[in-house]
């Protein structure tokens, strides 16, 4: 009963407009100061151990400020351009080529309203200008970008890694096989569309533009390489893999692609080069990237921190153990089990950002999945999965406001146009759930079977 | 917003909590590299890096709470507050930021209580990592009693909890006021995204200027 209690007072206080964070975190100290003796200052220690306490959700800021400094216009353009040169030739091609981007972009990004924002807001625009209708444009970027989130680097993989104890670079590992079906499944609905209904295709540009947009597009996609490769490679530990690609990021985007800073604009040559050089520590621009980052990571972090300490009341409640002991003592199988999960995700996904979603839900179905016998990967995977279609169904889906501010459509247009690509999410959604091997196959490859301990 | 009726001191404040964040974010992926760079380079590793930077980023995500307050950033849902009456949705707005106070002033009742133990009975405990920088000894005779601390004392991270939620809860009184005065619905963003979509929006289209 207490956690209808609990659970009511989050949704209501949410309803009311409070702030999601402010939610979760007054409930929570409500439900201690009723149901037990827990003190104020040891709730205040456990806002704190969001921070001391788990290492893993450093990772967050430096993928947010990796994914600030390849937001520039200009790399989401290199991208795009090599896209187009690959696979912009077949019918749909250039839908098809948005897919692509969509992919790649998310292999920079670890979430999904910046790759629509940083794809859409160009190749819509394209796609129109070609030929396709603004609803069809608008519905297959609000869908694509949805890799943002499964395609590793992925702020949300860190959130259930750190939730559950589970490794992130296996979750990593995980996402790369799902999101390439995801994307290929999407590719080939284009193209069928297309055939069916004559949509235009681009020229080939031929080997040279090819080789050319790969070369300049390669400095953005090295990023996946040293975060995947230094994971894998046991040379750094996933924080810093974020860190490092952060540094990374800010010295492509300044002195390889010169998109912002002190040579995005033409000066003098010489010996000048080197002081301007070293002012783009300092340079506004910098400052700029390092502020919204740091403001994206606050907002995101204080749902997390406040989640924790809801966390910490079910775990303290022993909340998880009660429901799994109900949901074992009535029969429920992994399959049935799988399905209640679905359905819970799908729903809560629909009001909830995933991130904070995640922290809350995770600690509730992991121990039974357990028991099941379910993998964590894959439960991870499966969730993932889930936040993606919670992003793009109304009435919260963040996608599908983003979509519809880049593409200048109401927001019921966008549902109305993503609709039958998120009838391809779904059948997506059901494969992976019943073939955990997809999930589990590359990092069981690369990194040897998980140690489960019950 | 109400950015037209800013004051100077307004401007100010808005200038010094930017820059903190941006400096705190770039300080914690300074430390974090510069880590891996001397354990490859010069075959070291800096031992108080990992701590430092859970200390930069608990400052940045505590003192920025505060900050998104003030401009609305937290995210919400605002699908049921949009569909009332203006003057609900005034009743509404209030009671949501009475219950952020509720929490802003539990919680900081909460950080004092465990933030004061270590300024004061336990003065002596130190971090695990960080050294002492000498130009804060003067802390040890103020403090510990005249001994010198070897790592920097507890209560100097730990300061983040009272003081952020300290202006936590002087934000939420503010947009209290506003909601009041009219001039402000709620606390919650209303469209996430917005803003950083205009933003990019305008970037690209800039880049995309030749095509």
């Amino acid at each position: 009963m207490s956690v209808v209690f609990l659970f009511g007072m989050v949704i209501g206080l949410m309803a009311l407009g409070v702030p999601v964070a402010i939610s979760l975190g007054l409930s929570s100290v409500i439900f201690l100061m009723i149901y037990s003796d827990a003190s104020l200052a040891s709730i205040a220690q456990t806002l704190f151990s969001a921070f001391d306490g788990h290492y893993t959700l450093l990772a967050i800021p430096f993928f947010i400020l990796a994914s600030s400094f390849m937001s520039t216009g200009g790399v989401a353009r290199r991208i795009i351009r090599f896209a187009i040169a690959t696979v912009g030739h077949f019918k749909g091609g250039l839908a098809i080529a948005s897919v692509f981007a969509c992919m790649m972009f998310a292999a920079l990004s670890g979430s999904s309203p910046a790759t629509v924002i940083a794809i859409g807001s160009i190749v819509i625009a394209g796609m129109r200008e070609v030929g396709y209708t603004k609803e069809f444009a608008a519905g297959v970027i609000c869908n694509a970008g949805t890799l943002g989130i499964l395609i590793p680097p992925s702020i949300v993989m860190v959130v259930y890694a750190a939730a559950t104890d589970v490794s992130v670079g296996r979750m990593f590992l995980a996402g790369i096989l799902p999101g390439l079906i995801a994307g290929l499944m999407l590719m080939i609905g284009i193209y069928i569309t297309a055939r069916v209904r004559g949509l235009p295709s681009q020229p080939w540009a031929g080997w040279g533009e090819f080789w050319g947009a790969a070369r300049d597009a390669v400095w953005g996609l090295l990023l996946i390489v040293i975060i995947l490769g230094g994971i894998y490679g046991g040379i750094f530990t996933p924080t810093e893999a974020a860190a490092v690609a952060a540094v990374y990021a800010f010295f492509i985007a300044n002195f390889v692609y010169c998109d912002m800073g002190p040579f995005a604009s033409p000066g003098k040559r010489g010996l000048a080069i080197v002081t301007r050089a070293i002012s783009t520590f300092w340079h506004p621009d910098t400052k700029k990237t390092l502020f919204e980052a740091g403001k994206l990571t606050v907002t995101l972090m204080f749902i997390i921190a406040n989640a924790l300490i809801l966390k910490h009341v079910l775990t303290e409640e022993r909340i998880p153990q009660e429901i799994a002991q109900l949901i074992l003592s009535a029969g429920f199988g992994p399959v049935a089990f799988l399905i209640a999960v679905n359905i819970l995700l799908l729903i809560g996904g629909q009001f909830m950002e995933p991130s904070g979603l995640l922290i809350i839900v995770a600690p509730l179905v992991f121990p039974i999945a357990i028991q099941l016998g379910i993998d964590p990967i894959h439960l991870g995977i499966i969730m993932v999965v889930n936040m993606e279609i919670g992003m793009i169904t109304p009435p919260v889906g963040l996608n599908l406001f983003v979509t519809a501010g880049v593409a200048a459509m109401s927001v019921m247009a966008v549902v109305k146009a993503a609709l039958p690509w998120v009838g391809i999410m779904f059948i997506f959604l059901i494969l992976v759930t019943y073939v955990p091997w997809i999930s589990t196959v590359i990092p069981t490859a690369l990194m040897g079977p998980e140690i489960i301990t019950k | 917003m109400q950015t037209a009726e800013q004051s100077a001191l307004g401007r100010r404040t808005d200038q010094i909590e930017e820059t903190l964040m941006a400096v705190l974010m770039g300080l914690m992926t300074l430390v974090t590299f510069a880590n891996v760079i001397a354990r490859y380079v010069f075959n070291d590793n800096l031992l108080w890096a990992l701590e430092t930077t859970v200390y930069l980023f608990a400052w940045m995500v505590l003192l920025g709470a505060s900050y998104c307050v003030k401009k609305s950033l937290h995210l919400g849902v605002d699908m049921v507050i949009s569909l009332l009456s203006p003057g609900t949705q005034k009743v509404v707005g209030l009671i949501a930021v009475s219950a952020c106070l509720l929490f802003s002033v539990l919680l900081l009742k909460g950080a004092w209580d465990y933030w004061y133990p270590f300024a004061t009975a336990q003065a002596f405990m130190e971090v695990d990592d960080i050294p002492m920088p000498g130009f804060l000894q003067f802390l040890a005779t103020w403090l510990n009693e005249g001994e010198r601390y070897e790592k920097i004392p507890r209560f100097i991270p730990y300061f983040a909890l009272p003081l952020s939620l300290a202006l936590l809860t002087f934000r939420f009184v503010q947009a209290g006021w506003r909601i009041l005065q009219g001039t402000q619905i709620s606390v919650i963003a209303s469209h996430e995204a917005e803003d950083l979509l205009e933003e990019t929006v305008q970037a690209a289209d800039a880049a995309n200027g030749g095509r």
